[in-house]
């Protein structure tokens, strides 16, 4: 979600295969650098392999380049990664956010075949999504400051991910600021 | 010296020397200086660089230190262009391993590997060898602080404190009488611009002619950090091997 000079990225903590919850506190959200956040959502096995791809490309780049790499150029190397898998996807749904040139905020989704989907106030993932896409909808204001942007987005997730049996066990919010990134565990409803 | 057998780098001459190899590391003999000190808590990098003008934009560009990894770090001695080829060659390995074993390459594969990769080229293929010598550093958990040598037959192996490019065995010989094994990083800083300066060409040193790198580990983790001019020149005049400005 998109916020006055700052965004913020969550997501909830469960791994489950089906009925089975098989850990509370899984990883979702990954840092590329410190202005730009992915968010994996799906398969957790392609979440992970896809987020090591994307280690090796963007290590490459800094090497390269003598630079982070900005966020718009990330999302189309994400995008043109799950391409080249078209007749054989990556069951995986990312959720990019940064902060671009003068600390911009970006933010942007795809489908598991690297469509990309650019919104000005907020992107969402996952099998809450329509649930989120309520939620968001409802809450969001343009331009809000830091810590009002973080009650928001841990509303809008909690409250959609209680209405999801496949998600939940809590969530994992970071707030970046230009200065600073904020990680912070929410308590749901544990189950 | 038989010259029939120089145009080819696969054959071996009758002395059974490999000319094509000899005559890259002749190439290696005319570039600048560089020098690898290991201390008890880091590596030490010294370049000499060769190229210095005025019109030379150069706060960008890095002549003779690379980042191979967040690991570890080269400096480099020959043609500059193919030790650009070489350095990303060896930057994708360093990738390709991390991205199999999720865990950094040991300092001594990634050598051994980029090592392979020239003897290739003096074995098949009908190509030249690589006119580049490396000095590899870096930090693994196995090993701790290493310093290789590599030059352009593939050949390689770990120092202690180690010279390539010109004048290399007069850099070699001082750092024998001078090193010892317990040096510590500022000390090993000390004694490699101190070896440098004796010899380099020119009387007095200072920022435009030198790089300095340092591979240490801070707070738990490897930093790979290049001197700024500014920080370089103080260090120059503190150790009396530069005129300060003043009395220019």
């Amino acid at each position: 979600m998109v916020g006055k000079n700052c965004f913020a990225i969550a997501s909830d903590r469960r791994l489950g295969v089906q009925l089975q919850t098989i850990a509370t506190d899984f990883q979702k959200i990954y840092k590329i650098h410190d202005k730009l956040f992915i968010g994996l959502a799906g398969l957790a096995t392609d979440a992970q392999t896809l987020h090591q791809k994307l280690v090796f490309r963007h290590k490459l780049y800094q090497l390269r380049e003598e630079r982070d790499m900005k966020p718009e150029t990330f999302a189309s190397l994400v995008s043109a990664l799950l391409y080249e898998k078209r007749f054989g996807p990556y069951f995986c749904q990312p959720v990019i956010a940064g902060l671009g040139d003068e600390d911009k905020p970006f933010i942007c989704t795809m489908d598991s075949i690297g469509a990309k989907e650019l919104a000005k106030d907020f992107v969402v993932a996952g099998t809450a999504s329509e649930s989120l896409y309520g939620a968001c909808e409802s809450m969001f204001k343009p331009d809000m400051e830091a810590e009002e942007l973080f009650e928001t987005i841990s509303q809008a997730l909690l409250s959609s991910v209680d209405r999801d049996c496949l998600s939940g066990w809590g969530g994992h919010v970071y707030l970046v600021t230009p200065t600073e990134v904020t990680e912070r565990i929410l308590k749901g409803r544990m189950d | 010296m038989s010259r029939r057998y120089d145009s080819r780098t696969t054959i071996f001459s009758p002395e059974g020397r490999l000319y094509q190899v000899e005559y890259a590391m002749e190439a290696i003999g005319n570039a600048g200086t560089a020098i690898g000190i290991l201390s008890t808590d880091g590596v030490v990098l010294v370049g000499e660089k060769k190229v210095v003008s005025k019109l030379l934009e150069t706060s960008t560009s890095v002549e003779k230190m690379y980042k191979i990894d967040d690991h570890v770090a080269c400096a480099v001695a020959g043609i500059m262009s193919d030790a650009n080829i070489l350095i990303n060659t060896a930057r994708l390995q360093a990738q390709r391993y991390a991205y199999a074993y999720q865990e950094p390459m040991p300092v001594e594969q990634l050598v051994q590997s980029l090592c392979d990769t020239k003897q290739g080229y003096t074995q098949f293929g009908g190509l030249r060898p690589f006119g580049v010598s490396f000095l590899f550093a870096g930090w693994d958990k196995n090993y701790g602080f290493q310093l290789y040598m590599s030059d352009p037959s593939g050949n390689f192996s770990g120092w202690k404190a180690a010279a390539i490019g010109a004048n290399n065995q007069a850099a070699q010989s001082i750092l024998k009488q001078d090193y010892k094994d317990d040096i510590t990083r500022e000390e090993a800083v000390q004694l490699a611009i101190k070896v440098l300066s004796k010899t380099m060409d020119s009387t007095s040193l200072n920022s435009e002619k030198l790089e300095l790198s340092e591979i240490f580990l801070s707070s738990g983790k490897v930093k790979f950090h290049v001197w700024s001019a500014d920080k370089l020149n103080k260090l120059l005049v503190k150790s009396g091997l530069t005129q300060p400005a003043a009395d220019a």
